[in-house]
């Protein structure tokens, strides 16, 4: 290990930057606040990104780590403590100038804090606490506050730290708790989720949180308005105490009734515990689960934790660890693209995990989005008019989203819509004229029929998020393909009978 | 004849025109407003029609802007500000058009987006609202001695007042000056005092070109920790110059050598 006791800032940065940036939350969402007139800093709701990487990647927020120094040693991790790397630690006095000063200068939204374990976890959150009071308290720093919860550390601290920061997230970092145990030894999945129920039943109990917008969904009977035609929200069904949890170890904590923090009531702050809430990160294949367990688990997390986000972040083998798949094909972005997708299905569409994928067909289609997969499973329901179908089903035709959803249900009121009315609110008929009739007309004379839409919808080529095709060759379907074939990664992918 | 009114390239300038032309009642089709930007020259001299050169009337622009608020609504009354800033050739008569719906059918009209005046009006209202959004993550101030705040911008729309008040809010207690040098506009703000937006004269113009943009030590933090938050194996240019058109980097502090 090298161990240098003068390291210059810049050099501190480049380390710890540079061991951040596996961390996918760089969102500066959820919560929306004016100046107070002095200090420093605003935030709001919708997030603003302030440049892209090199990768594409929005950068938002500085995003660092408070060292990596980390007693851990998770086999996926590039700060290991079997690592030799350099290794630097910023002082909390450190960390909230930088702060102040890339904010001053409009290059960030605010500060991603998160950390590699150093000596101990109550030690490590004690200084991440520290930089957040001289944010708050000193530099009067009102902008966004995004930090990391340390599994294993002491609820109390927690408990503070949730009135300084507006997001906090623990990683949940494997979907099961039995590739934690392979990856991560000194992890342990109660030491995960214990934190996120603390918090989340946290601020359920914050009195002033109840009813406000983007606040309290658990307990709240949001459902699916299916029925009505004009429906102006959709919501994801949310918490109850019966639900059927597959994962026995969540169960547990979903029923603990336990006090978990030892401060009940409220300080008098200014703020809200945790305004924007929750989010967490899993790591895709890095381990052998299917994309039906990891949806599964990310359902759970929405439904019974009331998290805000779960981030997929694709396996890259940091270390070169044989135990590990290999990655140097380049990490499974086109995975993680489609569980992002499925993940946008299950938030703002309606839709529930167990429509999507099942124990038959664990994992998502390579050459089709969920949402067409989805559709071409169910012809039957198609084609849906336009000019009458309610919010729910408009939602669930593949090159309509939210947006155009509700432009169509606007729209529609002083005009029948036509083809061309579609395309001017947004909707992507290359996609949707399979699916759609105006007045009772499809768009052309066309048969729906399985094999001839899947086919038409694979020759458009705009679906991929730009950059990933590359790694993926588009096979002609013959009349004699029986395909069934397999990637890399091991995916099996079907085909709708090809 | 047609008539062809001729305003000044301002809210207050195509208000003013508005109402001289509604209040003509030469009938809305024998009538066409044109935005004239300063130091710009009239896109197309039509044949057989009658000019007439508009002088902005502040107090007739605000009737126009008050019967908007009060016969339509205040959503629209915003949106049509954001239009009368947007670069769009033929605001000031679209406007028009949409107001002739917009007073026939009231609130709702926004409604009819299948309209293709009202779907237009729509698309330019999103087109500037979303480089205001833009702009409020992409400006960067950079540090001067004296500890002023500076900024230069290029944006295709007038954006400067409407994103200037972001600014205010988040930055109370900072001095800072926004300019937009395609326009020589600039917005100020002193601390507890009401931010202003200056109309810069030639001479002023040249302070700008004083101010030094390479002393700030927190760029070169700035431009390192850029660097070092990318993944090697997931880059990915295409989907950068997606997320970030070129356009915005020649005033950002990362893409500066």
């Amino acid at each position: 290990m090298v161990i240098q006791e003068q390291m210059s800032i810049q050099k501190k940065l480049e380390i710890l930057s540079d061991a951040a940036k596996y961390d996918v939350a760089c969102t500066s969402s959820g919560v929306n606040r004016s100046g107070k007139g002095d200090g420093m800093g605003n935030s709001l709701a919708c997030g603003i990104c302030h440049s892209f990487s090199a990768d594409g990647r929005c950068i938002s927020l500085l995003k660092v780590l408070f060292t990596n120094e980390c007693i851990f040693d998770c086999k996926y991790c590039a700060n290991r403590s079997s690592n030799d790397v350099v290794r630097a630690s910023f002082t909390p006095e450190e960390i909230s100038e930088l702060t102040m000063e890339f904010y001053r200068r409009n290059y960030i939204e605010g500060l991603f804090l998160s950390s590699g374990i150093l000596i101990s976890p109550n030690h490590t959150m004690e200084l991440i606490l520290e930089a957040l009071r001289l944010l708050r308290e000193v530099h009067h720093f009102n902008g966004y506050i995004h930090c990391k919860a340390i599994p294993g550390a002491d609820p109390a601290l927690i408990e503070v730290l949730g009135w300084y920061a507006d997001r906090m997230s623990i990683n949940l970092e494997l979907p099961t708790a039995q590739s934690l145990r392979e990856l991560a030894p000194h992890k342990n999945r109660k030491n995960i989720l214990k934190p996120l129920r603390q918090i989340q039943l946290r601020r359920e109990h914050t009195k002033d949180y109840l009813g406000l917008p983007g606040g309290k969904q658990s307990l709240a009977q949001f459902i699916p308005d299916y029925h009505s035609s004009n429906g102006t929200q959709l919501v994801r069904k949310v918490w109850s105490a019966n639900a059927v949890v597959p994962d026995p170890q969540i169960q547990e904590i979903l029923t603990s009734e336990t006090r978990l923090s030892p401060y009940w009531n409220n300080p008098i702050m200014d703020r809200k515990y945790v305004p924007a809430g929750q989010s967490t990160q899993m790591i895709i294949g890095a381990t052998k689960e299917t994309d039906y367990q990891i949806m599964t688990v990310a359902e759970t997390l929405y439904d019974n934790f009331d998290l805000k986000r779960v981030f997929y972040s694709a396996f890259m083998n940091v270390n070169q660890d044989s135990r590990l798949p290999d990655t140097s094909q380049g990490p499974p972005l086109l995975r993680e693209h489609r569980l992002y997708q499925a993940d946008w299905l299950l938030r703002f569409y309606g839709f529930e995990v167990k429509e999507l994928l099942n124990e038959e067909n664990p994992n998502f289609n390579v050459l089709l989005d969920p949402k067409c997969d989805w559709a071409l499973r169910h012809l039957d329901l198609f084609p849906v008019e336009v000019n009458t179908a309610n919010l729910s089903t408009l939602l669930r035709v593949p090159g309509i989203g939210t947006n155009s959803a509700r432009r169509i249900i606007m729209a529609r009121k002083s005009a029948k819509l036509e083809f061309n009315d579609l395309k001017k609110l947004g909707v992507v008929l290359k996609r949707a004229l399979y699916f759609i009739t105006c007045n009772g007309k499809m768009m052309y004379p066309i048969k729906i029929e399985e094999d001839f839409i899947t086919r038409q919808l694979i020759s458009s080529k705009d679906r991929l998020l730009k950059g990933i095709e590359p790694d993926i060759t588009y096979k002609q379907l013959s009349l004699f393909d029986d395909v069934n074939f397999v990637l890399a990664q091991g995916n099996q992918i079907q085909l709708a009978k090809g | 004849m047609k008539r062809i009114y001729i305003c000044e390239d301002s809210v207050d300038g195509i208000f003013t025109a508005i109402y001289l032309a509604w209040s003509s009642r030469y009938g809305h089709n024998n009538i066409k407003i044109e935005a004239k930007s300063k130091g710009g020259h009239y896109t197309n001299l039509e044949l057989f029609s009658d000019y007439i050169t508009v002088d902005t009337d502040y107090e007739l622009a605000l009737k126009v802007a008050k019967s908007i608020k009060e016969k339509i609504s205040l959503d629209v009354y915003e949106i049509l500000c954001r239009i009368a800033l947007s670069n769009y050739e033929a605001k000031a008569d679209l406007m028009y058009r949409f107001l002739i719906l917009g007073f026939h059918l009231g609130p709702k009209v926004m409604e009819c987006l299948s309209n293709e005046i009202v779907n237009q009006i729509f698309r330019i209202n999103k087109n500037v609202n979303n480089e205001v959004h833009h702009m409020l993550g992409f400006v960067r101030f950079s540090q001067q001695e004296n500890g002023l705040l500076t900024s230069v911008i290029h944006p295709k729309n007038n954006v400067i007042s409407l994103i200037t008040p972001h600014f205010v809010d988040r930055l109370p207690e900072e001095k800072f000056v926004i300019y937009d040098e395609n326009r020589h506009l600039a917005s100020l703000h002193i601390p507890s005092r009401p931010w202003v937006l200056l109309e810069l004269s030639d001479l002023d113009k040249d302070i700008f070109k004083q101010f030094t943009y390479d002393e700030d030590s927190y760029q070169d933090l700035w431009k390192t920790f850029f660097q070092r938050i990318s993944i090697k194996e997931r880059e990915n240019y295409k989907l950068q110059r997606n997320n970030l058109p070129l356009r915005f980097r020649k005033d950002m502090t990362e893409f500066q050598p």
